[in-house]
Formats: structure tokens, C-alpha cells, sequence
């Protein structure tokens, strides 16, 4: 094959991963809103916050995140939550790792960690965001719940 | 079923990982380069085995022993700021096997004849590798729960 094929070829490649990573860049983290979303249990799905069973939602919204342990991004936003934890009494965050709980993957049909369903004071779930997630976007849903 | 954050392993500098999967998209790009044409597809099997032996060092004994995050910790970390977080090891560990996976199947299937097959494993693993490079993709995040529920992983 010619210098001039190969050298197109790669660019090609390039330009590829470039498209495909932006296109992955401008979907992941994105508040996805649920119709007639399923009811929480949280002691089915294990919840629990500093070692203790968790047994209420949040006030106003509770975020339930589902982690793994492969997952970078996972560590990232459940520190983002608790910052935003410590500026919103009203909220809730809960993680949930899933590494051992295949049946909660295939229960929520999760594809990739972090998940996070957003749920309403009654443990609704109302949206669903997928990968890690924008500070802007967990206040815009904060936002959008009135006590 | 308890919070994640316990039973973690010492942070490593985020950049570190991904420093190494520059140099290494950067030799997989070369692959394919050198795989495209019949006269050099011989010296794209040698680059090709030398990321593979890397994915290997990276998969088994994690990036501190790796020498891409030797050089990292040497020449490059100095020169930056302290990393605003650490990032736990495994998930870079994860992606590292599945590039060995990708790539190994390629020097595989080259070694039994298959010469064809080195460029499309190359080109694969170039793609995981820039995206973790570029974007901060991360490979376990992505596919370990769903390789997980279709049952290729078993965790015990």
C-alpha cells in the first residue's frame, strides 16, 4: 500500500477516536427524565451511608448512585456529591456498589457505572443519569423538586 | 453490601495511567502504520509484541512497576502540580488486561497465520488507548458491569 494510503488510513483512525470520544464526551453525565418511575426499596437494594442501613430519602431528593470497582469516574462523582451534600441538608446521596450485585444491574438495567437515579422524597425514581456526572446538572435537578 | 470507599488500595496520581496510554495509542498508531503494507508487517508485529509485553506489566503488577509510569513518576510529575484527587489502581489495572486481551489475540492469531488479523487488534486497542489518553475514558466504568451481567466476568 502507498505511504499516502497508509498515512489516510491512520488519519482516518485518528479522526475516528477524535469523533467518537467527543461524541461520548457530550452524552455521558446527562439527566435522562423517567416516566412513571419505579418505587425504591432501599433494603433491598442494600443501602447503606457510613456503614449504617440507610432507611429514609432525602427531605427534597435523594441521588442513589450505583459504583463498581473498576470505575474511576465512580470515585470522582460520589466526592462531588458529597461536596454538594454538605450545601444541600435537603439532599441525600447513597452508593451502592454493584461489583457483587449482579441482580441490581440486571434489576435497573445498568450498563455502566456511575448510575445514578434521582428519586423524589417518596423514593421515586424520576430521572436516570448516566456516567459521571456535571455539578451543574446535579443542581439543575436539585432545582427542579419543590418541597 | 457496604460503601465503596472502604477495602480501597493506595491512590496513584490520575495522570500517571493516562500518561501511559498516550505513549502507548502512540505505538499502536504506529502498528497499524507499519501493518498496512506487506513489507513492514514483520516490524509491525515487533512494535505490536512490545505494547502487548506492556499491557502485560500493566495488567499483573499494576502501574508503579510499569516503565511508563516510571518515566511518569520520574521526568513528568515533577514538573506538574499536585493531582487535585488520587485515583484508586484497579480500574486502569482492568483496562491494561482488557488491552492485553485486544493485543494478544493479535500477536496470536499473527503467530498462526493470520497476519491480517494484527492490524484490526492494533487498530482496537489504538482506540480504548486514545480515548483513555484524550478523554479520560475509562474502560472499566464502561464495560465491567455489563461483561459482568452477561457472564464473561464472574466475581466471587
Amino acid at each position: 500500500m502507498s505511504i499516502e494510503a497508509r498515512l489516510a488510513l491512520v488519519l482516518g483512525l485518528l479522526a475516528f477516536g477524535t469523533v467518537a470520544g467527543l461524541i461520548w464526551r457530550s452524552r455521558t453525565g446527562r439527566a435522562k427524565n423517567v416516566q412513571s418511575g419505579e418505587l425504591i426499596n432501599l433494603a433491598e437494594i442494600g443501602a447503606t451511608k457510613n456503614g449504617v442501613p440507610v432507611t429514609q430519602f432525602g427531605k427534597k431528593v435523594t441521588f442513589l448512585q450505583f459504583s463498581s470497582e473498576f470505575c474511576t469516574a465512580c470515585r470522582q462523582t460520589a466526592r462531588l456529591y458529597g461536596e454538594l451534600e454538605q450545601v444541600h441538608p435537603e439532599i441525600l446521596h447513597i452508593e451502592v456498589d454493584i461489583t457483587n450485585r449482579v441482580d441490581l444491574a440486571n434489576k435497573f438495567n445498568i450498563l455502566q457505572t456511575p448510575t445514578t437515579l434521582v428519586l423524589d422524597s417518596h423514593g421515586r425514581v424520576t430521572s436516570r443519569i448516566g456516567g459521571a456526572v456535571k455539578q451543574q446538572t446535579i443542581e439543575d435537578e436539585i432545582g427542579s423538586f419543590v418541597i | 453490601m457496604s460503601d465503596v470507599s472502604k477495602n480501597t488500595p493506595a491512590g496513584i496520581d490520575p495522570r500517571g495511567p493516562r500518561f501511559g496510554a498516550a505513549i502507548t495509542s502512540a505505538l499502536l498508531l504506529v502498528t497499524v502504520f507499519l501493518a498496512l503494507d506487506s513489507t513492514t508487517l514483520g516490524a509491525a508485529f515487533g512494535v505490536l509484541l512490545v505494547v502487548t509485553a506492556s499491557f502485560v506489566i500493566g495488567a499483573f503488577f499494576g502501574n508503579s512497576k510499569h516503565p511508563y509510569g516510571f518515566i511518569f513518576k520520574k521526568f513528568i510529575r515533577p514538573r506538574l502540580a499536585a493531582p487535585k484527587e488520587l485515583e484508586d489502581p484497579r480500574p486502569p489495572k482492568f483496562a491494561q488486561l482488557v488491552g492485553l486481551l485486544v493485543a494478544g489475540t493479535g500477536v496470536v492469531l499473527y503467530l498462526a497465520g493470520l497476519t491480517g488479523a494484527l492490524v484490526f487488534a492494533a487498530g482496537a486497542a489504538f482506540i480504548a488507548a486514545f480515548l483513555n489518553a484524550a478523554f479520560a475514558f475509562c474502560l472499566g466504568c464502561q464495560i465491567y458491569v455489563g461483561l459482568q451481567r452477561i457472564g464473561l466476568i464472574k466475581k466471587h
